[in-house]
């Protein structure tokens, strides 16, 4: 389910905290749907359960999953507010690779166009 | 669960460790670093109960550790060379092992022996070095302990059964919240498998902290400039271990938050800018370097 990089100068809990918010995102985790436990994730990666427990707290903080004592870690319904430090973020990833990309001959259209056609891509997943 | 506090240790006219105070949380797995000769082992060794310190305190959950058996029941030592009964074979240190501990899990031993294919009756001494520190591990697994102390544990160890040790391992920590201090010279490996580590140099601890923080507040900047600013004038402003600058790059170590470092930096326009974590290694070398240990330029006759 997971392919942890532990060459990467990222933290364990951060990649474990994206890859889980991407399946979120895609949907291929479900709202309600239960995490995998602490104990089957440590075991399955070999990965020190400190860190699961972290990257599930941060996610809990962060509002994308809940939890229930003594049952475990569920996806929480999809929010569109407070993601304002995450939006930040994206956006300064975005305008590096923006600027190499016009810098080297990009055109501004293609830009464009390529927004547009994920925006359309977005709305009929939607449907 | 462990606690050292101001522990001293003299060996004749070495003192190995000084003034050491530790922590080692429940269900933690404790990265123990440091400079070769630094006194890890010696410090394992007091943890574990088999030296006498001169001074200070070491308890385990509460309790004394040396010369009470009480305690070494669920507080077991894996020393980097391994050691055996004479001329035993894994199954004669198992009946030893039962004898001694308690919560001896027969059914455990049985299924780790058959997973790594160990021959319980070949003679321990005519295995290689690897063979008999996977039976040192399977044997101190067995022995159910609430606190393992492991001393360059991996070592010899090839990357599967490696790999599959730190597994068995990890599912005691999340199953049982067994306890770990591991010391080790591979920061590699001990990146992933630790929470928390400690630095110890020349018989003190520099400092010990949960490993994400720690990365979380040392940096390496990667800048490079059109127009290089007035060195002091940019340094004032940041909390530097380390400045290097390699032709129109400059590489920087800085301690600080990123929040506060980023803005910063991007205030003196730079052309190029990267912020990266540390690796354990980075952190380690220049910690140390911080204290006089640090990399020096050779070039062999």
């Amino acid at each position: 389910m997971f392919t942890l990089d532990t060459r990467s100068r990222v933290p364990i809990y951060e990649q474990l905290m994206d890859q889980l918010k991407t399946l979120m995102i895609k949907d291929l985790l479900q709202q309600d749907e239960q995490l995998p436990s602490v104990r089957n994730l440590a075991q399955e990666l070999t990965i020190n359960p400190n860190t699961i427990q972290k990257a599930y707290r941060e996610l809990e903080r962060e509002g994308f999953i809940y939890s229930v004592p003594g049952k475990g870690s569920f996806v929480a319904p999809l929010q569109n507010d407070g993601n304002g430090e995450r939006l930040e973020m994206l956006r300064q990833d975005l305008e590096k690779i923006v600027s190499e990309f016009l810098f080297l001959g990009g055109s501004k259209d293609d830009l464009i166009s390529l927004i547009q056609k994920i925006e359309v891509g977005e709305k009929e997943g939607e449907k | 669960m462990i606690q050292a506090s101001a522990v001293n240790k003299r060996f004749d006219d070495l003192q190995a460790v000084e003034d050491l105070t530790l922590h080692v949380k429940k269900g933690s797995i404790y990265g123990l670093l440091g400079s070769n000769g630094a006194g890890k082992t010696t410090l394992l060794k007091i943890l574990a109960g088999i030296y006498r310190y001169d001074s200070g305190e070491v308890k385990i959950a509460d309790k004394p550790v040396f010369e009470t058996p009480d305690t070494k029941q669920h507080v077991l030592f894996i020393p980097d060379q391994p050691h055996f009964l004479h001329q035993t074979s894994l199954n004669d240190m198992a009946g030893f092992y039962k004898e001694v501990y308690t919560r001896w899990n027969e059914k455990r031993f049985q299924q780790l022996t058959k997973h790594f294919r160990m021959n319980p009756d070949k003679k321990l001494t005519r295995m290689s070095k690897g063979m008999q520190r996977q039976a040192s591990f399977i044997l101190t697994l067995s022995a159910m302990p609430d606190v393992l102390i492991l001393d360059e544990p991996f070592d010899g160890l090839d990357p599967v059964v490696r790999q599959q040790m730190k597994n068995a391992i990890l599912q005691d920590v999340a199953d049982r919240g067994l306890t770990l201090i591991v010391s080790s010279h591979n920061l590699r490996e001990m990146e992933d498998f630790c929470d928390y580590v400690g630095i110890m140099h020349n018989g003190g601890l520099l400092f010990e902290r949960d490993l994400d923080e720690l990365k979380t507040d040392i940096h390496k900047l990667q800048i490079a400039f059109k127009q290089l600013p007035e060195k002091d004038a940019f340094l004032s402003g940041l909390d530097v271990l380390h400045y290097e600058k390699r032709g129109s790059v400059l590489l920087i170590i800085v301690k600080g938050r990123e929040e506060e470092i980023l803005p910063y930096v991007q205030s003196f326009n730079p052309a190029i800018f990267d912020l990266l974590p540390l690796t354990l290694e980075e952190i380690f070398i220049y910690e140390l370097g911080g204290v006089g240990y640090e990399i020096r330029n050779l070039i062999v006759e």
